[in-house]
């Protein structure tokens, strides 16, 4: 891959991810942050596969994107929706 | 609002740290000390085309050994502090999109985590990234329908037989050639094939069983422990 088309692409997952991540903090339903957690477990799994690492990407995918989203989504349940 | 405050401040240290560390880092033009050793002779020492796997599994088995122990007494716990709960009230049923999602795609997947564990030793992947692929799976089965039976005494024999075959698999290695672990009790055969690499393939299968067995069981008995509705 092109030297600069890469680090283009890594400076702006990174940057996606760190907008995500102040949004997860601001917003005011607790299922918008749930899912936007997830997002910003997705982009760190695209940033992952750009750093030439696609086990820890498979990983990351998998666990972090999908599992502990689900995971996050039952809690909210069971904690009796939003707070 | 205060919580918000106390969030983004703890995020801006931390940006701010990384940024600092960032400024110091320089892309290293060579490997260095054991690093040049296993890409030098990691294929021939262990018939692993994938050094990833060659370094965790055969080199550093010991270590993905304790991992193996780690994930086991975690999801133990986990698992007693959520049978201590009531069993609540049936969840609400999925909607019918997921519910015919989750009838078509989980055979896909499982598939494809059987690939990565399999293929462990010829391309990324391995025992972790393959079985939390197929608990992942399971997670959706869980999702599509409300009655699921309960498995988590065939889980946890699943859980046990698998971390059983490692161990086993090392003594193997201690007992024929003195060595704990040691990846050639079986022929390393010739690299880039399926069956090559030693024991690793089937550390692979153990470790995936594993990982997928623990992670499913941790999920039903979240989702059969109570909640405040």
């Amino acid at each position: 891959m092109n030297m600069s088309l890469f680090a283009a692409a890594s400076i702006g997952t990174g940057i996606m991810m760190i907008v995500a991540a102040v949004a997860a903090l601001i917003v005011k339903k607790l299922i918008s942050a749930i899912i936007i957690v997830g997002f910003v477990s997705l982009s760190a799994s695209l940033l992952f596969l750009l750093m030439d690492a696609p086990d820890v990407a498979i990983t990351e995918a998998s666990i972090g994107a999908a599992i502990s989203t689900v995971i996050f989504l039952w809690g909210r349940g069971k904690i009796g929706g939003e707070q | 609002m205060i919580r918000t405050i106390v969030g983004l401040a703890i995020v801006l240290v931390l940006a701010a740290i990384l940024i600092t560390v960032v400024d110091d880092y320089t892309v290293p033009s060579a490997l260095s000390g054991v690093g040049e050793l296993y890409t030098q002779t990691g294929v021939e020492d262990t018939g692993s085309v994938n050094l990833v796997t060659a370094v965790v599994v055969a080199y550093r088995g010991l270590d993905t050994l304790g991992e193996v122990v780690v994930l086991f007494s975690a999801s133990t716990a986990v698992v007693l502090i959520l049978t201590l709960i009531p069993i609540g009230a049936n969840p609400t049923p999925p909607s019918s999109i997921v519910a015919f999602t989750a009838g078509i795609l989980p055979g896909a997947i499982i598939l494809f985590g059987i690939y990565i564990i399999t293929h462990g030793h010829l391309s990324p992947g391995g025992g972790f990234p393959g079985g939390a692929v197929v608990a992942s799976a399971f997670l959706l089965v869980m999702l599509g329908s409300n009655t699921i039976p309960d498995k988590s005494k065939f889980l946890s024999s699943i859980e046990s037989l698998a971390g059983l075959t490692f161990g086993l698999l090392g003594f193997w290695g201690m007992f024929t050639l003195g060595q704990f672990l040691n990846n050639l009790v079986i022929p390393a055969g010739s690299p880039g094939r399926i069956i090559s690499a030693g024991i690793i393939p089937l550390i692979s299968l153990a470790i995936g069983a594993k990982v997928a067995s623990e992670l499913s069981g941790i999920f039903s008995s979240y989702r059969k422990a109570g909640g405040e509705e």
